[in-house]
């Protein structure tokens, strides 16, 4: 048989001499080298085309290592990597279409293990992740946070929250999901559930603007929670809850998306593609323009800050299907740097000696 | 341009993004009409049958003799040597196959049935794979617009058009019916039984009916890559449930004076296997298509050479989606769609010389389109064509021109319509036969025509009304020689084209993916530049001792460069899904009643995203059929049985990102003639 084919190939391969043709599989030799310091990117990709990947910078080698996860263990992330974070010694990677949350050694990037979150064999479809006394906590599209513990990285539970539960955050011993009910367009969830982290059960529901996304919580008591609104009616709008009652203090439209906190500073992208700042401790915003060189991004698409180091790292995703980049900036707004990361870049992690 | 929607934030892109992808509705079967232009408009030049090559514009044919030959089970698979033409492929029995020609989009091409355009006005793209063979002719793909001027005025509204021809009643008083049996089946456990029944009722009434059920499983082997699994898995929710009934009656009082009457029935229920999503690769999303049209043709020539042609079609057109896996907490989408189309179509030409014809043809269209949508726009477009044409011939040379004014105008239930247009487009044709008793013909056409944004182009979730969207510009310059010879040596004949084209494609529109829904996601932003080549050689044998050999090669060439914006990271770069180089190759032998062939695609690799990246190439791939054909009698009554294998090396490639294509595949079919 083999002979065969090679004989008749012989002729296509006569014909297809002008073939620009067959590039072969760049095999890339599994780097399993510690890294220290740096940060990591998560790439969504884009739907379909399997092609999330992890970008690893090394602040010390300053080297971008492209998709790191696929070169350590010889297979893709898969379909759009949502979130990413680093507790303890291992990186958790969740990927929302494969419904995949990836284990992975924090230094090395080497997978632990993959653990897939289905119901019979339709995918949850995981979103977002949070740590606490050595569990993780990660919200799903089918309406679950499942319960996982960190060492033996086994589901034991999963709690029933709204639909379409996007972030989520631990305040005070309890979890505040944002159920944004987004694949139900136009119906809407607009709830936020509260969840005991004794009992894990959900002790509350709260009522805040519909299509919540956003959950972060400052050293004072409050979570804030981001709704997108409905695109028309409703515009978006930010909920504060106090974290000891558990109910929502206050309710403002709020011009912004993609709340990433540190320290006193929640850091957050207006709909003009600016980069501002909100100050929890003065609660109101107190740097309205953080970028003050004029560094243009075309679409600014993830913010998050070095709490170590004070730098702020703003994600480009372009036209949304091209390579992105990531720049970086001292605290004052300056660009020090940029490097070239994958599609859609919507999440960092930094990684800690 | 659809499925390129990444916009998992909200949510709603990523249901966008599900349906354009999967739910490419609206392709249809069968219209079928009046044809009869084509009979009295040939003009035998040689006695020998040589392949048609030499016309005003750049023409590709296959005939039903030859779908076997071609391995063909579709049209898309008919067509798939042909040059400058680039089908993409979603892999599988029920799989989505739409026709890109010379790099322009599927949406610049027009696929008429029977001369009556098959229209999606939703996503402006049909289905070839759901194009059946049993009842086809011919197939003819013309770059530009046809020869023939006295046509309807949709003939000359687009870049290029794939002409359908349908088998027409061709009988006798001594036999004056004909009935066809056949069955198929084969690999994705397809089983394909169908019927043809031609009747003569009278000297002037005839019909023809066409029916089948197709069924399949639709399952097969593939190998994931990237994934790092090494193992084959079975693609499953392919299968699929179609049949269709199609029936024509035909008045025939002359040449000159002719009648038919179109009614066709489309009905299938198939699984759409979705993406092969790494981990994941769990689908129960599924397509329903019910079409039923009626059409009619009416041609009368008279001997003042004063020449009408009128046509008429009804058509309705509904789909239905589900996945049940959507997770939006209604137990998951169950869309539906309907398209309704009424279009009338009128033409008259005049021999003002004997040598020089003008026509002029007005066509009539209103299309409307429902959707179990949330805000849906509910569009009806009315759409009126004129076109003024003429022919004039001189001496070596023969000159085509033609003016098209469209006017479009829409109107909405729900927010905002599509502004009105009106907008003027010209072609321009001409060949030279430079010399005496050579069959070399020089040609050269210009065409400059545009497409409307298609109405989930311009409503799909726009959430505040209509997106402000252009129509695409489509610029065709090319410049062609044609030869042919009919040779008294081993070789029966030879033809050889070759064209070379340049294409300039303004305000493309383009899904730019996006978190806000409020802020439109398709826009009027590319520009793009193509410069090919399209090259075709058809040689065949006399007949020795019952032996008999043809060859066809055709030969691609596509540069089609992003010229949109010279910041942008992907400028002068290859566009998505296009292969700089394609061949195709079909050879075979005929041996008295048994025949067998060779047909073999190569391509080269393509990017699947705008960045030439290596990342983001799709490899080449080689994929060859054998088809062996024995044609013998029962009693009397002729009988064909053939064997194919498809991909008979068991290539494992992909067309399309993430939509893996069938391996070895093996098909049998038998047919009878009583």
């Amino acid at each position: 048989m083999k002979n065969l084919k090679q004989n008749i190939l012989l002729v296509a391969a006569a014909l297809s001499l002008i073939l620009t043709s067959c590039n072969k599989d760049k095999k890339v030799t599994p780097v399993a080298t510690p890294v220290t310091d740096g940060l990591y990117v998560l790439n969504q990709g884009l739907f379909n085309d399997n092609n999330s990947s992890l970008s690893f910078y090394s602040y010390t080698s300053k080297q971008v290592t492209p998709d790191i996860f696929n070169s350590v263990n010889g297979r893709g992330l898969g379909d759009t990597g949502n979130d990413i974070e680093i507790y303890g010694s291992k990186m958790y990677i969740v990927v929302n279409v494969s419904s995949t949350i990836e284990v992975v050694d924090a230094k090395t990037g080497k997978s632990i293990k993959q653990v897939k979150l289905f119901n019979g064999s339709t995918g949850r479809q995981p979103r977002d992740i949070v740590f606490y006394k050595n569990n993780a906590y990660v919200t799903s599209y089918d309406g679950t946070v499942a319960v996982m513990d960190t060492t033996a990285l086994t589901v034991s539970q999963f709690i029933t929250v709204g639909r379409n539960p996007e972030q989520l955050a631990v305040a005070n011993g309890k979890i505040y999901v944002a159920n944004s009910g987004g694949l139900g367009y136009p119906n809407y969830d607009k709830t936020v559930s509260v969840i005991d982290l004794n009992t894990l059960t959900v002790i509350k529901t709260l009522t805040v603007v519909v299509n919540p996304q956003n959950v972060v919580a400052d050293n004072y008591g409050n979570v804030y929670v981001l709704s997108a609104g409905d695109y028309s009616a409703n515009p978006s709008s930010l909920a504060i809850i106090d974290d000891n009652t558990d109910v929502v203090k206050s309710q403002t439209n709020f011009d912004g998306s993609n709340m990433a906190i540190q320290g006193d500073n929640i850091y957050f992208i207006t709909s003009a593609g600016k980069i501002e700042v909100y100050n929890a401790k003065t609660q109101a915003i107190s740097n309205p323009g953080f970028i003050t060189d004029g560094t243009v991004i075309t679409t600014p698409y993830c913010v998050a800050a070095d709490g170590t180091t004070g730098e702020v790292f703003v994600t480009d995703a372009k036209d949304y299907s091209s390579n992105g980049t990531l720049y970086a900036f001292d605290k004052t707004g300056k660009k020090e740097y940029s490097i070239t990361v994958g599609i859609n870049p919507g999440k960092i992690a930094f990684l800690k000696n | 341009m659809q499925k390129k929607v990444h916009y998992l934030k909200s949510g709603l892109l990523r249901l966008s993004a599900g349906l354009l992808c999967f739910s490419f509705a609206f392709p249809f079967i069968a219209s079928a009409q009046t044809d009869t232009t084509k009979k009295l408009k040939e003009v035998k030049i040689n006695t020998k049958p040589l392949p048609n090559v030499q016309s005003l514009s750049p023409i590709q044919q296959v005939s039903a003799n030859a779908f076997g030959q071609l391995s063909a089970f579709n049209v898309a698979d008919a067509i798939r040597d042909f040059a400058g033409v680039n089908i993409k492929d979603y892999g599988g029995i029920g799989g989505l196959k739409t026709v890109s020609v010379r790099s322009l989009g599927a949406g610049h091409l027009a696929v008429l049935y029977d001369g009556v355009q098959i229209n999606d006005a939703q996503n402006g793209q049909i289905d070839l794979g759901r194009l059946n063979l049993d009842n086809v002719q011919s197939i003819t793909l013309y770059n530009g617009q046809p020869p023939e001027i006295c046509l309807p005025a949709r003939s000359f509204a687009s870049a290029s058009v794939l002409s359908i021809i349908t088998i027409h009643p061709n009988l006798t008083a001594a036999k004056p019916y004909q009935v066809l049996l056949g069955v198929k089946g084969g690999s994705f456990g397809l089983a394909n039984p169908y019927l043809q029944w031609q009747q003569r009722l009278s000297n002037r009434w005839s019909f023809i009916i066409n029916s089948y059920w197709e069924k399949a499983n639709g399952q097969y082997k593939y190998k994931v890559k990237g994934d790092g699994s090494d193992t084959s898995s079975t693609r499953t929710n392919g299968d699929l449930n179609a049949q269709e009934a199609d029936g024509a009656l035909y008045y025939t009082k002359s040449d000159s004076d002719k009648f038919n009457l179109h009614l066709n029935y489309y009905n299938s229920d198939r699984g759409l296997p979705g993406a092969v999503i790494f981990y994941n690769p769990v689908s129960n999303q599924r397509l329903w298509n019910r079409d039923i049209f009626v059409q009619s043709g009416y041609e009368r020539l008279w001997q003042s050479s004063l020449h009408l042609l009128i046509n008429t079609k009804l058509s309705q057109d509904y789909t239905r989606y589900t996945d049940p896996d959507y997770l939006n907490g209604q137990g998951g989408l169950n869309d539906r769609y309907n398209q309704w189309e009424f279009y009338l179509s009128g033409t008259l030409s005049y021999h003002l010389l004997s040598n020089w014809e003008i026509s002029y043809a007005t066509d009539i269209a209103l299309t409307s389109l429902d959707a179990t949508l949330y805000n849906y726009a509910y569009p009806t477009r009315f759409t009126l064509l004129n076109v003024l044409a003429s022919n004039f011939n001189a001496g070596k040379w023969r000159f085509q021109g033609n003016l098209l004014h469209t006017y479009v105008d829409e109107w909405v239930k729900m927010g905002s319509a599509a502004p009105t247009r009106s907008i003027f487009s010209p072609t321009l044709m001409a060949t030279y036969r430079p010399f005496n008793g050579y069959d070399l013909q020089v040609r050269a056409f210009y065409k400059d025509i545009f497409r409307n944004p298609t109405f989930d182009e311009q409503y799909y979730f726009a959430v505040n009304g209509a997106r402000n969207i252009k129509p695409e510009f489509a610029k065709q310059y090319d410049a062609g020689i044609t030869y042919r010879k009919a040779l008294n040596s081993l070789l029966d004949y030879v033809t050889l084209t070759i064209d070379g084209y340049y294409n300039n494609v303004t305000d493309k529109i383009v899904a730019l993916p996006n978190q806000n829904p409020a802020i439109s996601s398709i826009i009027n932003l590319g520009r793009v530049d193509i410069t090919g080549v399209d090259a075709g050689l058809k040689t065949g044998t006399k007949t020795y001792d019952g032996w008999r050999g043809t060859l066809s090669v055709n030969y691609t060439y596509q540069d089609a460069i992003d010229v949109t914006d010279p910041t942008s990271s992907f400028y002068n770069q290859q566009i998505p899904y296009t292969p700089k180089n394609t061949i195709a190759l079909n050879g075979g032998v005929d041996y008295k009643q048994l025949g067998l062939y060779y047909n073999q695609v190569l391509s080269s690799s393509r990017y699947y995203l705008s960045e030439n990246l290596p990342e983001n190439l799709v490899d080449g791939y080689a994929v060859s059929d054998v088809s062996l054909i024995y044609k013998f009698l029962v009693g009397n009554k002729p009988a064909v049985l053939s064997a194919h294998v498809d991909n008979l090396f068991n290539e494992n490639y992909v067309i399309v990102r993430s939509f893996p294509m069938p391996g070895r595949s093996v098909l049998l079919s038998f047919q009878i003639k009583i």
